[in-house]
């Protein structure tokens, strides 16, 4: 794998409107890749390989945004990861371009759950209406009143609570932290400061979660445009070198073993750490998947960037803020910016590299990033290393 | 008695046993003939050694709790008067895992860990849950 380290790159980053916009997802998922094909100097004609994926309802998802385009693609595909899927998107890229698949590849996400929540006006019905009927379970959850995605990674934070002592204080530091760096960031949708109080007062959800817990309902969506880094060299920005990527799903499922405990970062991050010939230590920023604040602080553990149990310690040491040793979710993450499945997170990580920001918003001298992707039925998880050309 | 307005189980060709066991008040998991471990959901092969011969077998009911959350928030009408009510993930003392409520204690009386055995909840002619309740230490 390290064969590929630095052989291919991110050449432009875009992003939609986010947060209330009222667009579909795939009108949504056309704006954000014309801003990143125009971040990177390149058209439609460039264009030979899309992998996308959007709202889990849109079937043939990647032949739709590909017409949009007017792309006839030489490699094209929707993705099934979840979460993970974006970052899984780009290592999709990467190799069909080195099979000789194709050339230029363009991979994005993009959701419109906002508007399609609130399309009867009001407080909006639960993100859990949005799976098709056919997706959700008929038995052995529902009939206990178990319903949706908050609830399975709220078990995953009561049994670390158990174990290891965490505390709703250590689940606030991370809020907190993220939502300074959205104040920091122009797009972000949450632009109020939190408190310690605020975070409690906020109402419960599925506890141990309440709302600043979870992240945010938001129409938006991000694309990225990767290609060689040989052919980066001839196009107009400074381009972000793919340094490691990995995969790994806990496909046996989200309550068996110890998986709400350990992720797929364990395995994900020590592969990716391989192929890039880095380790913990090199990370400048992490854009972590932040679904949830405890999956932050377990993700942390799981790539090493502090030990199993100590993520409370480290979260609430401050790390993660803007001046701390591990600068995470800069951009405010999916807690406080906008939640698009992980696509922001690795935008995020690119223009850090790119030393695009102004002071306050800049992580300084940035030069490696590591971003990690979590999803699907709480299993799959994807960890992308990126670094400074 | 009002209606029961719940989500009702849709048992499925591999499941019709487990829930034609919970009428009849056991708590029936699949059980490998090969490698002895027990699963749960139902499906064609031994999860552990992929064996297709196993036998349904009724286990002891009783296990403990791994996991467990209280929902604030209303999913389902049907809920609206319940909150906040807890669901837990039970591992049984045979092994499986499987989501539920534990009854007859108010939520933050739960603890991670504390022992439970099942508790039988008919809801249709055809259909009986099976829900938990604390074990006195």
């Amino acid at each position: 794998m390290s064969a590929l380290r630095d052989k291919y790159a991110i050449v432009g980053t875009g992003k939609s409107r986010l947060g209330q916009v009222g667009a579909n997802s795939l009108a949504l998922l056309e704006e954000a890749i014309k801003n990143a094909l125009d971040e990177a100097g390149l058209t439609n004609k460039d264009v030979d390989g899309v992998v996308v994926r959007g709202p889990d309802d849109v079937y043939s998802h990647h032949q739709l945004v590909a017409a949009r385009l007017g792309v006839d693609a030489s490699f094209s595909t929707s993705l099934d990861n979840g979460g993970a899927s974006q970052i899984l998107s780009i290592i999709l890229a990467v190799m069909a371009i080195e099979a000789g698949l194709a050339t230029t590849v363009v991979c994005g996400y993009g959701r419109d759950s906002w508007s399609r929540t609130h399309a009867k006006g009001g407080a909006g019905i639960a993100q859990n209406d949005l799976i098709p009927a056919a997706q959700r379970p008929k038995e052995h959850g529902p009939e206990f009143g178990h319903f949706g995605a908050v609830s399975q990674h709220a078990f995953g934070a009561r049994r670390h609570m158990f174990e290891y002592g965490t505390t709703r204080d250590d689940f606030a530091a991370v809020a907190m932290a993220f939502r300074e760096h959205a104040l920091r960031n122009p797009e972000a949708v949450m632009k109020k400061p939190m408190t310690r109080e605020d975070y409690y007062k906020a109402r419960l959800i599925v506890d141990p979660f309440g709302m600043f817990d979870c992240s945010l309902n938001s129409d938006g969506a991000g694309a990225v445009v990767v290609t060689s880094a040989e052919r980066a060299r001839s196009l107009k920005q400074k381009p972000v070198l793919i340094k490691g990527f990995a995969t790994h799903n806990n496909t046996k499922g989200w309550i068996e073993e110890d998986h709400m405990l350990s992720t797929g970062a364990v395995d994900s991050g020590e592969r990716a750490f391989k192929m890039a010939g880095l380790g913990p230590k090199d990370v400048d920023t992490t854009q972590i998947y932040d679904c949830f604040t405890y999956m932050v602080l377990t993700q942390l553990e799981d790539y090493g960037f502090c030990k199993k149990g100590e993520g409370g310690e480290f979260v609430r040491s401050g790390a993660l803020r803007m001046e701390g040793s591990l600068p995470t979710n800069t951009s405010g993450g999916q807690l406080s910016e906008a939640h698009v499945e992980g696509m922001l997170q690795i935008v995020e990580g690119a223009r850090q590299l790119q030393g695009v920001y102004g002071v306050g918003r800049q992580v300084p001298d940035a030069e490696i990033a590591l971003i990690s992707g979590h999803g699907g039925n709480q299993v799959c998880h994807s960890t992308l290393i990126l670094g400074r050309a | 008695m009002s209606e029961y307005n719940k989500p009702i189980p849709v048992p499925s060709q591999e499941s019709q046993p487990y829930w034609d066991g919970l009428r009849e008040r056991k708590l029936m998991m699949p059980r490998c003939d090969d490698c002895n471990s027990y699963w749960f959901p139902p499906s064609l092969l031994c999860p552990r050694c992929n064996s297709s011969k196993w036998t349904w077998t009724k286990t002891s009911g009783r296990g403990r709790i791994y996991s467990y959350v209280v929902y604030h928030r209303v999913y389902h009408p049907a809920f609206a008067q319940e909150v906040p009510y807890a669901v837990a993930v039970v591992e049984l003392d045979e092994g499986p895992r499987m989501y539920s409520n534990v009854i007859g204690v108010p939520p933050d009386a739960l603890s991670c860990d504390m022992k439970v055995e099942v508790a039988y909840e008919p809801i249709t002619d055809a259909i009986t849950l099976p829900k938990f309740r604390p074990v006195a230490a």
